[in-house]
Parts: structure tokens; C-alpha cells; sequence
């Protein structure tokens, strides 16, 4: 009843249109209205030409305010108030370069005596064992040594000076490309299109200085050398067995010089041999001598060093605060600060889309659609899919089941095609807003974070253990039952679930058929040895083998069973098919959540007010909420009754000690 | 006891009356611009303008350039080093970032205040050496003649007063044109003592004006 009653009065506070006077003269309090409407709604203050506008008579501030929210200035401020609340770019410690993509390059010295620059792939197979798996010319073939035993990250500094490696063996382990990264026309016969750094503005991509110039520092660099392998273009490799079934050393240590272990075969190698393989997977790359980094070496991604972390690769924003389209600053990055700066960038522009064109606001939750540019596609494509799938191989998952399915990409964007966004209109089966988007997935690396930052900005509720609260030792797994901590995780563990198939600190997705919930059940079929049911039971030492704990929680295991990591909640009965029903499902939560729409309320009338909403606020609150629902979950018709409500006009009621009493001149 | 007996008595007499019951005293009026007895609504200081709305207010002040190109122009071509680079003053201005969970600061401090200053100055600068040479003038729209009355002083600040916050300098809470004019003077009459400026002191004089204005709390927050 006190709800209804303060509903309907409070909706004349929204002030429905602009009830000015407009014959009349504008006062010290209309301009500032019309200042404060012009920050928020065009993104800086009036122009004087704009102030003169507003003065003459007959203005018609709600037909104005209607054309800002249309403005790209309108979708730009809201999207401030969710990516303040989401802070959705990852920092520069999260290496989100991938290996098996990036090029390394090596620095030789060629036949006629000069340096020279050779580029290779980290994990490259290769048929000499010698170099299988790394830079395809032998310490003996150019002299450099490395320190024994280092560490491949960072890479070693040569400890002897390099010799010239003759024409023969530079010419059977390496050829001459001209690659995607200094030609616009890289797929066709004979590329011509070199890169002019006044005609590519307009894409948005610079090589790194360090790309564009031989070792001597003043010749450019018009094609590259680079190792045999790397050339190929086959989508389909095939399983290459060495015959390798143990780690080759020599003298205790490495051999042929080398700082990097000989790869051999593994299970899955053995069983395999020979069998078709994606070339864009881990598993391909990592098994197969025939996969390169297709035509152009688009599948790859050049670094000007042995260091792909650090080393440059791009001249590109750092600093991404007014978006890409409006930099602030432009520096050398690498691979992996590109990647970084277009996966928020996504977010940005998706979340931009759903405001800009006041579509259902849920959809920032479980919209299939997304946009993507050209350097976005080249990750999805060919670095997302490099990244599958790991130890999950040793469970019989080969090929990624990924979140966006590479085959709804457009085909029309060249990695080059940073400034051209393009609409993709359903990701796949599992998409869902940003909640599938890598931004989100490895900003909020945790089952737990991504679980808990949706609460908070979709709830507007956070978890506080309540006073006095005793956390008495406990050896019990289950946080929704162990005293103290279920105060929070009662809530949380739930919620959390609902992220159990998608890899913390990843994007991989863990299907159900490969990774089955609870692997309880009797074992059967002829890939046993690949198969959790069989192989995801602990031993008689209580103990989960090495592969399993990388899926499977061993707290929640026994000889019977074993429960996918954060999958708990349902197999112990507190909820049901969170895990199956994944990010969608905690979507479907949240905006069913009897707060979710008051939250919205919440989260936009604080960010206009500039302050945190009081009890005095409830009615306002209320009123936009109802504005909220009652427009399909629109956002222009919330801020459109926020600016015009009482509340926004007088937000800054402290006149007389804030203003200085007009200041001190 | 008797007076609690006397007491007790008109207490009774008072409940029995037939009389009409007494009217309660009249509300003391409100104070003025009091609509209510007790103004319970949240009282805020105004808010402080955004970090993104600050560049994209600059950039428009320099006639709609791109961010580094307001940073250029910011720089100028002198060597002078007035301004940084954008990356450098984002933090103390307030822009959150996003990588670290730095938080969008709503709060000024002393840091950002002399950014504001030092920023604030370059602009004034730098569009002062545009605008003397160069049209159309982006900030200072107007001549400036060598001597100035009070008169002539008004309708030039009104143009200042209007670009960086907003409004007619004649509705100003104080006497704003009046003291600004001062400054303007007082700089004028200084400015010959300084040594190496770019600066005629006219110009000197509007350059102190807009310093003025663009510190000015109307002009960082809304």
C-alpha cells in the first residue's frame, strides 16, 4: 500500500516534459539546467553558439533533450555507468598472448655476412629433432648458443656470437613471404599493397616500427624470412607421431643446445597417428608437422623479438577512455596488449549498440548478438581456437565447442580492419551478452568474481558477512553449509555454478558431452582411456589424477564419482542444472530478479545525481524503475525522465558554500 | 496542596465546558524559500564534471580537433612545455582505470586542482596565440584593444563567461564583471615588468582573465 501511494505523486516528480516558461528569459538556474543537461547528454559543456540557441525564445527543450538521447553522446554516458560498474579491460599483468600464435624472430647473420632476421613459431613441429618445436636453424647452423636449461620465457640472450649460416641450409629450413602484416592484398599471388602508413590510417592498423626495417635499421623490410613449416596453409593437419615416447636429453640436460624440451608423444599422439587435425586448435598445433599459419601467416601474429610479452608488435592505444575511434595516446604494444584493447572494445561497442539504439536492456545479458572488427575476427578465428584445449586432450576434448562460433564471423574484415566494426548476430549456442565475451571471462577470471560483479551491478547487492560473525574450523567442502561462510556463499556458490563450464582465467568452454557434470556411472566404451566416467575417480590414496583435478574438484570426489570444479551446488541438491544451463542461466536469473530493474533505477539515478541514492530518493527510485518496466525494459526512457525530474534540477542545492558564493571573482 | 485542589478543579471545569474546544495556535509561517517545515531532501554539493566530458570540452574549445590534436595544440609548437601528454593527467583528473579497478574519482583534491590549473593555463595560452592571428577565433572572440574602460571590458568577459561557464556574466552570484575587470587592469598595468613574454600586456590582461575563469568551481563542476 505505501508502495502505490508513493508511486503515483511520484510520477509527476519525473516531470513527463520540460515546464518552463519558453517566451520567458532563461534564469541562473535554467542555464544551469541546460549545462548540466548538455554534460550529460552531449558529453561536454555548451558552445556559445548552443547557449544562443537555448536563449531565443520559442526553444523547445524537450524536443532537444529528445535529440540528445538519440546522440551518440547519450549512448556514450550510460555506457560510462556500466563499464564504471563492470571496469571491463584487463590489466597489462594478464598475458593474453598466445604462443602458438605469436611469431618469435630470430636475429642471424645471412650468406654474404650481414644480420638478417629469421621469424618462427614456439611449438612449431618440425622433422628434425633438433629443432621440432622451436627456431628451425640449430645453434650449430648459426652459432648462437643459449644458456642450458633456461627458461623459454623470458628467452635467453645468445651466450656466443653468431656465424654465417650458408645459403643451403638457410634456404631448406626457411622461405622468403611477404605477410599479412605489411600488405593489404596478402592473400593473392603476388602481393602489392605495402604498407603506406598515410593510406592505412584509415584501418587502424600500424606495424611496430621494429617490423618495417631490416636489422641494419634503414633498409625496409618489403617481405620476411621465415621457417619452412610456418608457411603452410592447410586447414587440416594431420597427428604426427615421433616415435618420441619419453623426454630426450642429453648429459642430464637438453640436447642439440637447445632450451626448450624435445616434444614426444603423448596418449592421444599415439592413438591417433595420422588422423585429420584442425590446424586452427592446440591440439593441432602443437601435433601437427603439416599446420602453419595459413596464407599470409593471417593466423599468426608477428612480435619484434624472441619475447612475444614485451616485445612490439603494434602502434596502438594504451589508453582506451574515449574509445578506439577517439585516441589519447598511440605506443608500441605487444600481441597481447592488442588483443587486451580489443576485447573491451568489443564490450564497448556492444554495449554502446544496446543503448545508442534503446534496445531491451537485458540483452547486456543474454543478447546472442556482438560486433566485431577485423583484429577480433583474426582472434577468434586463429588465436581463441589455439588456445583449446589443453589438458582437456587427455580427456578426449580436441576441438574447441567455443563460445562464438568462428563460422558466424563475417568474411568481408582483414586483421588490418580495426576501425570497421561489423554486426554479428548470434555467437553461437552458448552466447550471452557480455557474460561470454573474453573481456568479461578474464577480467572476472573466477567463477566466484564473474558471479560476484554481476550481483553487484545487476543487484545493486553485495556480500557482507553479518556482525559478530564466527568462522569456526571447519574441514567441510561446502560453503553453503559450512558455518560462517555460508552467510555469503549460500548465496554466492549458486551463482557461481553457473559458470562451471567455462575455464577460470579462460574462455574455453567445457561441453557436457566432454565433461560431464558428475562422473558417476560405469565405464564403458573404447575410448576409455579418455573418458572422465573412466578415468575421474579417485585412487585408493583418495587421490584424482593430474588431468582430472584440472576439471574436477577432489573435495567433492571419491572412488565412485568426481564433480566438475564449482558444479557442487547442483550435485548436492541446492540447485539444479545451473552447470548445464551456464552464463545464460545466471542471465535468466538475474533479470527475472525482483531488483533487477529497481537496480537499474539505482545504478542510473546515482550516476546522473553524482551521488549514492538516499532513503529520500526511494520514490524516485520507484518511479524510474516503473518507467523502466513500463517501456520493455528500455533505457532512453529512464534517463529521459531522470534529467527532467526535480531531483536532477536541484542535484546541486548547496549553492551557497559549494559555488563559493559565485566564486572569488 | 490547596493549589493542586484549584488546580484539579479548573482541569475539570475545562472538560466540562459545552463551549467550543479551544483552536490550536497558528503555525509560525515558514522562512522564505521554505516550502515545507523540515527539508528532508539530500543536500549535495555540485557535481564534478567527468574526466571524459573535461577533454571532450576541451577538444571543443579547440574548435573540434581529435584528442591528440588537442594535445598538439596544447603542446604548441614552441617548445614550451605548458602541456604533457592526455596520459599523463588522466589519473589526477579523474578518470578511473579500468585495468587496475582504479575508481572514476567524484571528489576534488589538490592534485587535481593543479592540474586543472596547469592545463587550464595551456589552453588559455595557446588559444590566445591562435586567436590573435589566426580566425575564426576559438576563445577569445574579440579584439583587444591596448586601453579598455569598464564599458568596453563587459561585453568581451560576457564572451569569456559564456564560453567556460555557461551563462551571462550579469547574472552571476557576485559582481563578477566588475571584479574580473580589476584583474584585468591590475595585470595590464603589471604586465610591462615582465621580462620575455610573448605577451602584449592587453593580451596579458585577457589571458589572466580566462586563467580566472577556466579555475573557476563553475567551470569543473555542473
Amino acid at each position: 500500500m505505501r508502495k502505490f501511494s508513493l508511486f503515483v505523486p511520484l510520477l509527476a516528480l519525473l516531470g513527463a516534459a520540460w515546464a518552463k516558461d519558453a517566451s520567458a528569459a532563461p534564469t541562473l538556474d535554467d542555464y544551469r539546467h541546460f549545462r548540466a543537461l548538455t554534460v550529460d547528454l552531449k558529453g561536454r559543456i555548451p558552445t556559445r553558439d548552443e547557449i544562443a540557441a537555448f536563449e531565443k525564445p520559442g526553444f523547445d527543450m524537450n524536443a532537444w533533450i529528445d535529440a540528445q538521447l538519440t546522440g551518440p553522446a547519450y549512448a556514450d554516458r550510460v555506457t560510462r555507468i556500466y563499464m564504471d560498474l563492470l571496469r571491463l579491460q584487463v590489466s597489462p599483468v594478464f598475458n593474453a598472448s598466445n604462443g602458438l600464435v605469436d611469431l618469435r624472430r630470430e636475429k642471424i647473420v645471412g650468406p654474404d655476412g650481414t644480420p638478417m632476421y629469421v621469424f618462427y613459431r614456439l611449438g612449431q613441429r618440425r622433422t628434425r629433432v633438433e629443432t621440432d618445436g622451436d627456431f628451425c636453424l640449430t645453434p650449430d647452423d648459426t652459432g648462437l648458443a643459449y644458456p642450458v636449461n633456461t627458461p623459454p620465457v623470458p628467452y635467453p640472450t645468445p651466450t656466443s656470437p653468431p656465424k654465417s649460416v650458408p645459403q643451403d641450409v638457410l634456404d631448406a629450413a626457411t622461405v622468403v613471404v611477404k605477410p599479412w602484416w605489411l600488405y593489404r592484398d596478402y592473400k593473392s599471388a603476388s602481393p602489392a599493397q605495402y604498407y603506406n602508413a598515410t593510406t592505412w590510417a584509415q584501418y587502424g592498423f600500424q606495424p611496430a616500427p621494429d617490423l618495417l626495417l631490416e636489422p641494419d635499421g634503414v633498409t625496409p623490410t618489403t617481405q620476411i624470412r621465415i621457417c619452412r613449416e610456418e608457411t603452410q596453409t592447410a586447414e587440416t593437419g594431420h597427428v604426427y607421431q615421433s616415435k618420441r615416447t619419453a623426454p630426450v636429453t642429453a648429459d642430464g640436460g637438453l640436447p642439440f643446445g637447445r632450451f626448450t624440451s624435445v616434444p614426444y608423444d603423448d596418449a592421444y599422439t599415439t592413438k591417433n597417428a595420422g588422423q585429420p587435425i584442425s590446424c586452427r586448435t592446440q591440439t593441432g598445433i602443437s601435433r601437427a608437422q603439416d599446420c602453419g599459419c595459413g596464407v599470409g601467416l593471417e593466423r599468426c601474429f608477428p612480435t619484434a623479438a624472441n619475447n612475444v610479452q614485451f616485445a612490439p608488435a603494434v602502434v596502438a592505444p594504451e589508453l582506451d577512455v574515449l574509445g578506439t575511434d577517439s585516441p589519447i595516446d598511440s605506443v608500441r604494444q605487444a600481441s597481447g596488449d592488442w588483443d587486451r584493447l580489443w576485447w573491451s572494445e568489443e564490450a564497448r561497442q556492444f554495449l554502446s549498440y544496446v543503448f545508442g539504439q534503446d534496445r531491451d536492456f537485458r540483452e547486456i545479458l543474454n543478447a546472442p548478438y556482438t560486433f566485431v572488427n577485423g583484429p577480433l575476427i583474426q582472434y577468434y578465428q586463429s588465436e581463441a581456437p589455439a588456445g583449446c584445449c589443453g589438458a582437456g586432450v587427455g580427456l578426449g576434448y580436441t576441438a574447441p565447442d567455443a563460445l562464438f562460433d568462428p563460422a558466424r564471423l563475417p568474411k568481408d574484415l582483414l586483421p588490418h580492419d580495426a576501425n570497421k566494426w561489423e554486426l554479428v548476430s548470434n555467437r553461437g549456442a552458448h552466447a550471452s551478452g557480455i557474460l561470454t565475451m573474453p573481456i568479461f571471462l578474464t577480467k572476472f577470471g573466477t567463477r566466484r568474481s564473474r558471479a560476484h560483479v554481476l550481483y553487484n551491478a545487476f543487484l545493486c547487492k553485495d556480500f557482507i558477512a553479518p556482525p559478530n560473525l564466527q568462522l569456526a574450523p571447519s574441514t567441510d567442502p561446502n560453503l553453503m553449509t559450512r558455518p560462517g561462510c555460508n552467510s555469503c556463499h549460500a548465496t554466492l556458490e549458486p551463482l557461481a555454478a553457473y559458470f562451471s563450464r567455462v575455464m577460470e582465467s579462460d574462455i574455453t568452454y567445457l561441453p557436457p558431452s566432454a565433461f560431464p557434470t558428475d562422473t558417476t556411472g560405469p565405464c564403458s566404451g573404447a575410448n576409455a582411456s579418455l573418458n572422465p566416467v573412466c578415468q575421474c575417480k579417485t585412487d585408493k590414496n583418495g587421490n584424482l589424477n593430474g588431468t582430472c583435478k584440472n576439471y574436477y574438484d577432489p573435495s567433492f570426489s571419491d572412488g565412485k564419482h568426481a564433480v566438475l570444479r564449482g558444479a557442487y551446488p547442483d550435485t548436492t541438491g541446492a540447485t539444479q542444472g545451473h552447470a548445464e544451463s551456464g552464463p545464460a542461466g545466471i542471465a535468466a536469473e538475474l533479470v527475472t530478479h525482483p531488483e533487477f530493474a529497481s537496480c537499474v533505477a539505482q545504478n542510473v539515478a546515482s550516476s546522473f545525481l553524482g551521488r549514492p541514492l538516499t532513503t529520500e530518493d526511494e520514490g524516485l527510485q520507484q518511479a524510474l524503475s516503473a518507467a523502466f518496466t513500463g517501456d520493455g525494459f528500455k533505457l532512453r526512457a529512464v534517463v529521459r525522465a531522470m534529467v527532467l525530474s526535480d531531483a536532477y534540477r536541484h542535484s546541486n542545492n548547496l549553492t551557497s558554500s559549494a559555488w563559493r558564493d559565485g566564486g572569488s571573482l | 496542596m490547596i493549589r493542586a485542589s484549584l488546580f484539579g478543579l479548573m482541569l475539570f471545569a475545562v472538560a466540562c465546558s459545552k463551549s467550543a474546544p479551544a483552536e490550536p495556535p497558528a503555525p509560525e509561517p515558514l522562512a522564505p524559500g521554505h516550502g515545507v517545515l523540515q527539508d528532508t531532501t539530500p543536500k549535495e554539493g555540485p557535481r564534478l564534471i567527468s574526466s571524459e566530458a573535461y577533454i571532450r570540452t576541451y577538444m571543443t574549445l579547440f574548435g573540434g580537433l581529435s584528442p591528440l590534436g588537442t594535445q598538439a595544440a596544447l603542446q604548441g609548437k614552441d617548445g614550451v612545455q605548458l602541456f604533457d601528454t592526455w596520459s599523463d593527467y588522466l589519473g589526477t583528473i579523474g578518470m578511473p582505470d579500468y585495468r587496475y579497478d582504479t575508481a572514476r574519482l567524484s571528489q576534488t583534491n589538490t592534485l587535481m586542482m593543479a592540474t586543472f590549473e596547469r592545463v587550464g593555463v595551456a589552453l588559455c595560452d595557446r588559444a590566445l596565440e591562435h586567436d590573435r592571428t589566426v580566425k575564426p577565433r576559438l576563445v577569445y572572440d574579440f579584439d583587444m584593444p591596448g586601453t579598455l574602460t569598464a564599458a568596453d571590458f563587459a561585453p568581451r568577459f560576457d564572451v569569456l563567461h559564456r564560453t567556460f561557464v555557461n551563462y551571462p556574466a550579469s547574472l552571476a552570484p557576485t559582481d563578477r564583471t566588475n571584479r574580473f575587470f580589476q584583474l584585468y587592469q591590475d595585470t595590464v598595468k603589471q604586465h610591462p615588468a615582465v621580462k620575455g613574454s610573448r605577451f602584449s600586456p592587453a593580451e596579458a590582461g585577457w589571458a589572466a582573465v580566462c586563467y580566472g575563469l577556466i579555475r573557476h568551481p563553475e567551470f569543473h563542476l555542473y
